[in-house]
């Protein structure tokens, strides 16, 4: 087994490819995209910490089985996150149709009806 | 190298051609498309860790629903000759600089952590999985049943047509005659 260390990096990396994406990127579609990517990132770590490091004392997850021992905790916040992120994109990708049927665009530097 | 190592470098590398590709390119569909290849290496990274079942779900939600969801939303919102977004620098450079930044200041948290390698396998079967999300975190597989449903019926309240502006809701000749 491999050190968390290798997935760490990676996950950095994937979660600020998605920041630099969220920032620059003006469709909405884009923007989705850059932030499933930081989402997958995260529940990479999650997946990674738990499995490779030992857990930590007071969790009582970690009395059932044994200190020291990787467990699939992550993997449960893991199916959490999917789940999640799959609600929040089912409402996105519909906004993003009603909004580009209300305003004729996806764009968000010309959605600015707000602004004072 | 074992087995385990080589999966890990090859699915770490696809991952990341696959998150440059789904932001870098400018053309949305090639965004979706390296938005699903970031995604299958990240469930190879997945199977890296041991997490065979939770790969094979993430291949199936995101590159089985989500991408295809996404084709579809472009396909409703995309007018077919719409030009690739203009870049402009200052805002890349900007975007660049944050990211950078954001890189740096995690990657020293990486670097300084400390942890404590675990000492033996991880229980990394389906049936431990199945096992703790039907048995210890049964409350949260529920309520993600709840909020999908809800989610379900609110995008299709949103994208319904019912919420047109009115012009568009008066009737063409077409309909008339």
């Amino acid at each position: 087994m491999t050190a968390p260390g290798g997935y760490l990096t990676i996950s950095v990396a994937l979660f600020c490819i998605g920041l630099y994406g969220l920032v620059q990127r003006r469709s909405l579609i884009a923007m989705l995209i850059a932030l499933e990517l930081m989402l997958a990132a995260a529940s990479l770590n999650v997946v990674a910490l738990t499995a490779l490091t030992a857990g930590a004392q007071h969790l009582a997850v970690t009395r059932q089985i044994g200190v020291g021992h990787g467990s699939s905790v992550g993997q449960v916040v893991a199916l959490i996150l999917i789940g999640v992120a799959a609600a929040e994109a089912a409402i996105a990708l519909s906004l993003f149709v009603a909004i580009q049927r209300y305003a004729s665009t996806i764009n968000v530097e010309d959605l600015s009806e707000l602004k004072g | 190298m074992t087995w385990a190592a080589a999966v890990f470098w090859l699915s770490g590398a696809i991952a990341l051609a696959g998150a440059v590709l789904a932001v870098g390119l400018r053309n949305i569909f090639h965004n979706i498309l390296g938005f699903a290849l970031a995604l299958v290496g990240v469930a190879g990274l997945f199977l890296s860790l041991g997490s065979d079942f939770l790969a094979v779900v993430l291949i199936l939600v995101y590159v089985g629903a989500l991408a295809i969801a996404m084709v579809y939303a472009v396909m409703l919102s995309y007018p077919l000759d719409t030009k690739p977004e203009p870049r402009s620098v200052p805002k890349v450079l900007g975007a660049a600089a944050l990211a950078m930044l954001v890189a740096a200041a995690l990657y020293v948290v990486v670097l300084s952590a400390r942890f404590q390698p675990a000492a033996g396998p991880p229980e990394t079967s389906a049936r431990w999985v199945g096992y703790r999300l039907l048995r210890d975190y049964v409350l949260a597989f529920e309520l993600i049943s709840v909020l999908l449903v809800v989610a379900m019926i609110g995008a299709v309240m949103v994208a319904r047509k019912a919420r047109m502006p009115k012009e568009a809701l008066k009737p063409t000749p077409r309909m008339v005659g």
